[in-house]
């Protein structure tokens, strides 16, 4: 168990007139962790794991493990297993005999098989589901025998293709919880996509941005959401301000005011970001100050959209902020705003643009390059 | 094994298995073609078209017509029919649904020529034309298919359609003419040919009910087969009832890949 | 469902069908016209399929016994009898034998042929597609036609004897004592529609289950015996017993491309039936039950292996 795998300028085309499924990809999962591909549907995330696999085979670009390289390896021999977003459980085999379908097919005999099939379900908490038929199955536990089959194959990375995104929230968070307690318990190593960012930061110690098959950031998620390197990365993310401006000399001026940028950015336009989670609405101190234009609710918080602009600035920016449970604010009041300095990125260039940056990929993460 | 032997041997087995399904048809259309074949040559000595003159004296143009009449009329029949038993034991609703699917399946398992000898003298007593009689026993033969192909259609129908055309206002008569008839043509399609491969490729009732009166292709085929020397007739007789249905499936083949498309 | 039944629309008082989610829809849409209930409204729509076909089936059964016990002869008193069935016993039991042979055979070449067929269809190669389209051309070749393609391809101055080159000595394969060309066409015919219902009833299936199982680290072999075998078997023994049905009771191309003698019982049956002397049709009336009887009973042993695999759809 435990393999540490390494995809090295990765790159799958279908055809020479075709746009690249995935360009270039480099991504680093070492023995034990957990690394989460986050991406919108199209981005090639699922395309990578089936790289991965071996159920594809990149045009260009290495797949190892342990520092072997993969490449001729066929996909049944490469020591991984895989979890779909449908459970696929074989409809011919029972519960206990699906668990235990990896240890068959490598020969092992039927009542050893079954008895370790029984421990592993009995990990992923469904000890007395031995005989049941998978149409008998809810979709919470489909998906838990299907985990339960992929980690009796022991595999020396699990692969996991958005298995838990068919499920709803309640089951979802229980197999968060499941999933952490393997992992305390097997340490396996996990690569795995979704396109949900809560999900990606439950479930992954890392978070690599994979967008239009290119790698656009990796790195811990708390690194991701306050300084994302891209507009693209911060919309993935469910970033919600993005206020145009210009970068003179490390400071970003816009209607909003005059910020410090953190980071290396060179003169021009640029994007101040910053989640909405991170405005905080005051009535003292405030480093802007505007008025309610817009209220949203969104469950037990509110989404509050404030205009900052006045006579003394030319035009205006709008700042999305995040009101907490039992606060209330109504449009027309004026409020204040306070941008903390630690949660404020810059990147370069226009905000209007869907466009993805001249050179996305940038870690912010250095060790893991 | 060696890389190479394992490369070649899929390949080798589909060389053989598309033999297997080609190998029986070479000689028929070589036969249709040939004026004079004598043994032990590989080609024909003669090309030409003799055999379907012969085949035309031997009365293939009313053959051709009686097997369309009979294909047709078993389509027309048990389609709509099998498309009514199909939404019905589809529907889930349908009581004593085991017993209404064995009795619908029944013409599979009792030999038609078994149902046609019995059927023969009640057809007799009552006095039913004997291309009525064929019509009928064919149709049941026929329902099989088209009931199973129909079932299949509706219960890979999405309730929903029909939910949501109501919603936006269409008549349950709508809903059928609108949505489900569209949606379920390439089935309706399929269904149809197949009821009417069963009244055309049928020898067994034609014969034992038409009681001659009734000609139709296979017939001419059958006689033209039991007698001796003359292939190159058997063979014209043999295309012109095959060619016919593989036109038509072309077709279904063709609706069936719009539907998917339109469906994609 | 019966743990909610207060929510159950008493609609009509009939207790429903089917269980579960379906039948709590009885709101404001099921007014007016569709006050109909579902049930009755299925049985509305079956009844014109089921009864002309019960009828039919029913009918020529009941006919066909009556007749064969001396009830129903064409002229005379009518009598209880077992004559007809005593008269061609020895055919009877001759005649069973050999349909039974010949079936056999037929049905386990052609589903072998047709399950290969299948696999190469739904594998990854190209031209697997090439393969779906030769072998569904032969689907709409009627049997008797069948007969005259293999009569002119296996006799010996058919076609193949000429291809291998052999002058004399080509066995006699149509209308010899091993009923080869008989079993070839049936094989022939019987392979393709095999082929068609396993390999669409695999299609939709098949390339998500094989990608599991690769990465669950089967092997091919493994995979053939453990995946798409197993998937594949509900639709192979549907499809091998309906064939073996249809052989068994098929009467052409055994009459075109076997022996006069012995006879299968679609041929001894025919034969007894056509025959000018009026004691024959009861015989063959018996010879006709007998083929039904035993249609009945290898549907029974198909549908008794298909339930044993219940579930696995």
């Amino acid at each position: 168990m435990n393999g540490y795998l390494r995809l090295t300028g990765v790159s799958l085309r279908y055809g020479p007139q075709q746009e690249p499924a995935l360009d270039e990809v480099d991504l680093e999962v070492p023995a034990g962790s957990s690394v989460a591909i986050l991406g919108p549907s199209g981005s090639g995330k699922s395309t990578l794991l089936r790289v991965a696999a071996g159920l594809e085979e990149p045009t260009a670009g290495s797949v190892t493990l342990d520092d072997v390289d993969l490449a001729g390896t066929a996909a049944e021999n490469r020591g991984m297993a895989m979890v779909f977003q449908r459970p696929l459980l074989f409809p011919h085999l029972d519960v206990t005999d699906n668990v235990a379908f990896a240890d068959r097919v490598r020969g092992v005999p039927r009542r050893a098989a079954r008895r370790r099939a029984r421990e592993f379900l009995e990990l992923v908490q469904l000890a007395g589901f031995e005989r049941r038929t998978p149409r008998s199955l809810s979709g919470g536990q489909e998906q838990r025998v299907a985990l339960a089959r992929a980690l009796a194959a022991e595999p020396r990375v699990l692969l996991l293709d958005e298995p838990f995104s068919a499920l709803d929230a309640g089951l979802r968070e229980e197999m968060y919880e499941l999933l952490d307690e393997l992992r305390l318990r097997l340490s396996p190593t996990i690569l795995l996509v979704t396109h949900d960012h809560r999900e990606a930061d439950a479930l992954g110690d890392t978070v690599a941005v994979l967008d239009g098959g290119r790698l656009l950031q990796s790195g811990p998620m708390r690194q991701l959401y306050t300084r994302p390197a891209s507009l693209a990365v911060s919309r993935l993310l469910g970033g919600r301000n993005e206020i145009a401006g210009e970068v003179r000399g490390g400071w970003h001026h816009s209607p909003l005011g005059v910020f410090r940028v953190a980071t290396s950015v060179a003169d021009g336009p640029g994007v101040l970001l910053i989640r909405q989670e991170a405005v905080e609405l005051t009535g003292a101190d405030a480093d802007a100050v505007g008025t309610v234009v817009r209220v949203r609710r969104r469950g037990p918080r509110a989404l509050v959209t404030v205009e900052v602009g006045g006579p003394d600035r030319p035009g205006t920016a709008r700042v999305t902020a995040e009101l907490g449970p039992g606060l209330q604010l109504e449009v027309g009041r004026d409020v204040g705003l306070r941008l903390p300095a630690e949660a404020l990125a810059v990147v370069a260039g226009n905000a209007r643009q869907d466009g993805v940056e001249a050179d996305p990929v940038e870690s912010v993460d250095d060790g893991q390059r | 094994m060696t890389l190479g032997a394992r490369r070649l041997l899929p390949g080798l087995a589909l060389l053989l298995l598309a033999a297997w399904f080609v190998l029986p048809l070479v000689p028929l259309a070589l036969w249709g073609l040939a004026d004079r074949w004598s043994a032990p040559a590989v080609l024909p000595q003669e090309w030409g078209l003799s055999g379907v003159a012969e085949a035309a004296e031997q009365g293939a143009g009313s053959g051709v017509v009686g097997s369309l009449a009979l294909g047709g009329l078993v389509a027309m029949l048990a389609t709509p029919l099998g498309a009514l038993a199909g939404r019905a034991l589809a529907s889930r609703h349908l009581p004593a649904s085991v017993l209404v699917g064995a009795v619908l399946l029944s013409p599979l398992v009792v030999p038609p020529f078994v149902v046609a000898m019995g059927f023969d003298v009640l057809l007799l007593r009552l006095a039913v034309p004997a291309w009525a009689g064929v019509v009928l026993l064919l149709t049941v033969a026929a329902l099989p298919y088209t009931t199973y192909v129909m079932r299949t259609a509706y219960g890979g129908y999405d309730q929903g359609f029909d939910d949501e055309a109501r919603t936006l206002g269409a008549s349950p008569r709508q809903v059928v003419r609108l949505v489900q008839v569209p949606v379920l043509t390439p089935a309706l399609a399929a269904a149809a040919f197949l009821a009417f491969l069963v009244g055309w490729s049928d020898y067994v009732v034609t014969v034992l009910v038409g009681g001659g009166r009734l000609v139709t292709l296979p017939l001419l085929v059958a006689s033209a087969t039991s007698a001796v020397g003359n292939e190159a007739q058997v063979a014209a007789l043999s295309l012109l009832a095959v060619l016919p249905p593989l036109a038509l499936l072309l077709i279904v083949a063709a609706i069936g890949r719009r539907g998917r498309k339109v469906r994609a | 469902m019966a743990a909610d039944g207060p929510r159950r629309q008493p609609v009509t008082g009939l207790p429903l069908a089917a269980p579960g989610r379906r039948t709590h829809t009885a709101g404001p849409l099921h007014t007016g016209r569709s006050r109909r209930s579902p049930r009755r409204r299925a049985l509305l729509l079956i009844l014109p399929a089921v009864v002309p076909t019960g009828a039919v089936v029913l009918a020529a059964l009941t006919s066909a016994l009556l007749s064969s016990l001396g009830l129903t002869p064409l002229v005379g008193q009518p009598r209880l009898t077992l004559d007809p069935w005593r008269a061609p016993t020895d055919h009877l039991w001759t005649a069973a034998g050999l349909s039974v042979a010949i079936a056999t055979a037929a049905t386990v070449l052609a589903a072998l042929v047709g399950l290969a067929t299948a696999l190469a269809i739904t594998g990854r190669r190209r031209s697997g597609r090439l393969l779906a389209l030769l072998s569904s051309a032969t689907i709409p070749v009627p049997h008797v036609v069948g007969a005259a393609a293999v009569g002119l391809l296996l006799a010996d101055a058919g076609f193949l004897p000429r291809v291998l080159g052999v002058e004399t000595g080509w066995p006699p394969l149509v209308g010899g004592r091993w009923w080869i060309a008989v079993v070839a066409e049936y094989a022939w015919k019987e392979s393709a529609f095999i082929a068609l219902v396993v390999s669409s009833a695999l299609a939709s299936r098949v390339a998500s289950y094989r990608d599991t199982a690769i990465v669950l680290g089967a092997r091919p072999w493994a995979r053939l015996r453990y995946v798409t075998l197993p998937l594949a078997a509900p639709a192979l023994v549907a499809s091998a017993g309906i064939s073996f049905v249809y052989v068994l009771g098929s009467y052409e191309v055994a009459w075109l491309l076997g022996r006069p003698s012995p006879e299968p019982l679609p041929v001894l049956a025919f034969r007894l039936f056509t025959s000018l002397e009026l004691t024959a049709r009861p015989e063959a009336a018996a010879v006709a039950v007998a083929t039904a009887a035993l249609a009945l009973a290898a549907v029974a042993v198909a549908a008794a292996a298909l339930r044993r695999m219940e579930g696995w759809r």
